[in-house]
Protein backbone atom coordinates (compact mmCIF):
# COMPACT_ATOMS: atom_id res chain seq x y z
CA UNK A 1 0.00 0.00 0.00
CA UNK A 2 1.13 3.36 -0.64
CA UNK A 3 0.96 6.42 1.61
CA UNK A 4 2.50 9.49 2.54
CA UNK A 5 4.98 10.01 5.24
CA UNK A 6 3.26 12.62 7.16
CA UNK A 7 0.28 9.99 8.02
CA UNK A 8 3.29 7.96 10.23
CA UNK A 9 3.24 10.76 12.71
CA UNK A 10 0.77 10.35 15.62
CA UNK A 11 0.23 6.63 14.62
CA UNK A 12 0.36 4.15 17.63
CA UNK A 13 2.34 1.19 16.64
CA UNK A 14 1.38 -1.96 18.16
CA UNK A 15 2.91 -6.06 18.03
CA UNK A 16 0.84 -9.08 16.34
CA UNK A 17 -0.20 -10.10 19.68
CA UNK A 18 -1.85 -6.80 20.27
CA UNK A 19 0.87 -5.46 22.70
CA UNK A 20 1.23 -1.55 22.82
CA UNK A 21 4.58 -0.51 21.73
CA UNK A 22 4.80 3.22 21.49
CA UNK A 23 3.99 6.49 19.55
CA UNK A 24 5.38 7.43 16.26
CA UNK A 25 6.90 10.94 16.83
CA UNK A 26 9.67 11.12 13.86
CA UNK A 27 10.17 8.70 10.44
CA UNK A 28 14.16 8.15 9.75
CA UNK A 29 14.82 8.29 6.20
CA UNK A 30 18.15 7.35 4.74
CA UNK A 31 18.81 9.32 1.73
CA UNK A 32 21.55 7.35 0.24
CA UNK A 33 19.15 4.20 -0.25
CA UNK A 34 16.05 5.57 -0.39
CA UNK A 35 14.11 3.78 1.83
CA UNK A 36 12.71 4.41 5.60
CA UNK A 37 15.22 3.16 8.03
CA UNK A 38 12.99 3.48 11.43
CA UNK A 39 10.52 4.39 13.36
CA UNK A 40 11.67 6.93 16.33
CA UNK A 41 8.86 6.10 19.21
CA UNK A 42 7.84 7.93 22.18
CA UNK A 43 5.16 6.97 25.12
CA UNK A 44 6.77 3.58 24.53
CA UNK A 45 5.82 0.73 26.79
CA UNK A 46 8.29 0.31 29.42
CA UNK A 47 6.87 -3.13 30.04
CA UNK A 48 8.30 -4.27 26.51
CA UNK A 49 11.51 -2.19 25.57
CA UNK A 50 14.06 -1.68 29.06
CA UNK A 51 15.32 1.34 28.84
CA UNK A 52 15.19 5.00 30.16
CA UNK A 53 15.34 6.99 27.34
CA UNK A 54 12.86 9.26 26.35
CA UNK A 55 12.54 7.17 22.73
CA UNK A 56 13.64 4.20 21.35
CA UNK A 57 13.82 3.70 17.33
CA UNK A 58 12.60 0.70 15.80
CA UNK A 59 14.10 -0.61 12.81
CA UNK A 60 11.10 -0.62 9.62
CA UNK A 61 12.02 -4.14 8.41
CA UNK A 62 10.34 -5.57 11.52
CA UNK A 63 6.77 -2.87 10.06
CA UNK A 64 4.44 -5.64 9.05
CA UNK A 65 1.31 -3.38 8.20
CA UNK A 66 0.48 0.66 8.10
CA UNK A 67 -3.23 1.32 8.45
CA UNK A 68 -5.06 3.42 10.88
CA UNK A 69 -2.23 1.77 13.21
CA UNK A 70 1.23 0.59 12.72
CA UNK A 71 1.72 -3.72 13.12
CA UNK A 72 5.33 -4.68 14.11
CA UNK A 73 6.77 -8.01 14.46
CA UNK A 74 6.95 -9.10 18.09
CA UNK A 75 10.81 -9.14 18.34
CA UNK A 76 10.30 -7.54 21.85
CA UNK A 77 9.80 -11.20 24.08
CA UNK A 78 12.09 -11.39 26.86
CA UNK A 79 14.06 -14.92 26.84
CA UNK A 80 11.90 -16.00 29.77
CA UNK A 81 8.68 -15.44 27.93
CA UNK A 82 10.03 -17.98 24.62
CA UNK A 83 11.24 -20.59 26.94
CA UNK A 84 7.69 -20.53 28.78
CA UNK A 85 6.27 -20.87 25.25
CA UNK A 86 8.27 -23.84 24.31
CA UNK A 87 7.39 -25.15 27.11
CA UNK A 88 4.03 -25.06 26.68
CA UNK A 89 4.49 -26.14 22.88
CA UNK A 90 6.55 -29.11 24.12
CA UNK A 91 3.56 -30.41 26.52
CA UNK B 1 23.32 9.79 5.59
CA UNK B 2 20.30 9.20 7.91
CA UNK B 3 17.67 11.89 8.43
CA UNK B 4 14.29 12.60 9.96
CA UNK B 5 11.27 12.95 7.96
CA UNK B 6 10.20 16.13 10.05
CA UNK B 7 13.42 18.27 9.18
CA UNK B 8 12.69 17.78 5.43
CA UNK B 9 9.39 19.70 5.67
CA UNK B 10 9.21 22.95 3.76
CA UNK B 11 12.88 22.45 2.58
CA UNK B 12 13.49 23.89 -0.66
CA UNK B 13 13.76 21.69 -3.82
CA UNK B 14 16.16 23.23 -6.63
CA UNK B 15 17.04 21.54 -10.19
CA UNK B 16 20.76 21.25 -10.96
CA UNK B 17 20.55 24.33 -13.41
CA UNK B 18 19.56 26.37 -10.60
CA UNK B 19 15.95 26.61 -11.03
CA UNK B 20 14.02 27.13 -7.58
CA UNK B 21 11.01 24.33 -8.35
CA UNK B 22 9.29 25.30 -4.61
CA UNK B 23 8.74 23.48 -1.47
CA UNK B 24 8.92 20.02 -0.01
CA UNK B 25 5.25 19.19 1.11
CA UNK B 26 5.28 15.40 1.42
CA UNK B 27 6.71 12.18 0.58
CA UNK B 28 4.71 9.37 -0.69
CA UNK B 29 6.37 5.81 0.74
CA UNK B 30 5.59 2.32 -0.32
CA UNK B 31 4.65 1.03 3.23
CA UNK B 32 5.35 -2.33 2.81
CA UNK B 33 8.68 -2.05 2.06
CA UNK B 34 9.78 1.80 3.38
CA UNK B 35 11.14 2.96 0.00
CA UNK B 36 10.29 6.36 -0.65
CA UNK B 37 8.39 6.60 -3.99
CA UNK B 38 7.81 10.61 -5.05
CA UNK B 39 8.37 13.70 -3.55
CA UNK B 40 4.98 16.18 -3.23
CA UNK B 41 6.26 20.06 -3.62
CA UNK B 42 4.55 22.70 -3.40
CA UNK B 43 4.99 24.54 -6.61
CA UNK B 44 6.87 27.96 -6.76
CA UNK B 45 7.94 28.29 -10.37
CA UNK B 46 6.31 26.29 -13.55
CA UNK B 47 8.29 23.65 -14.51
CA UNK B 48 5.73 21.78 -17.71
CA UNK B 49 8.16 18.71 -17.29
CA UNK B 50 6.66 18.03 -14.39
CA UNK B 51 3.79 15.94 -13.72
CA UNK B 52 1.14 18.32 -11.86
CA UNK B 53 -1.44 16.65 -9.66
CA UNK B 54 -3.89 18.78 -7.34
CA UNK B 55 -2.05 21.65 -7.64
CA UNK B 56 1.28 19.96 -6.29
CA UNK B 57 4.79 18.71 -8.55
CA UNK B 58 4.86 14.61 -8.61
CA UNK B 59 8.57 14.23 -8.69
CA UNK B 60 10.09 10.94 -8.38
CA UNK B 61 12.23 10.11 -5.57
CA UNK B 62 14.92 8.40 -7.90
CA UNK B 63 15.69 12.15 -9.54
CA UNK B 64 16.95 13.21 -5.96
CA UNK B 65 20.55 13.66 -6.21
CA UNK B 66 21.07 15.23 -2.87
CA UNK B 67 19.45 16.18 0.51
CA UNK B 68 20.86 18.64 2.98
CA UNK B 69 19.78 22.36 3.04
CA UNK B 70 18.16 21.95 -0.03
CA UNK B 71 16.50 18.93 -2.12
CA UNK B 72 18.44 18.57 -5.79
CA UNK B 73 17.04 17.03 -8.33
CA UNK B 74 18.39 16.11 -11.42
CA UNK B 75 17.49 17.96 -14.11
CA UNK B 76 18.63 15.85 -16.77
CA UNK B 77 17.12 12.82 -15.86
CA UNK B 78 13.33 14.79 -15.97
CA UNK B 79 14.14 15.36 -19.35
CA UNK B 80 14.70 12.06 -20.07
Amino acid sequence: MMGEISNFFGMKVFTDDGVYVGRVAEVIIDTDTKVIRGLALVEYNKAVVNSNAKGVIIPYRIVKAVGDIVIVKNVFKSKKVEQEQQDQQGQ
Amino acid sequence: MEIGARNLARKVVVLTDGTIVGTLYNITVDYKTGALLNLIVRPRTEIPEFNKEENMYIIPFEYVRAIKDYIVVDRRKVRS
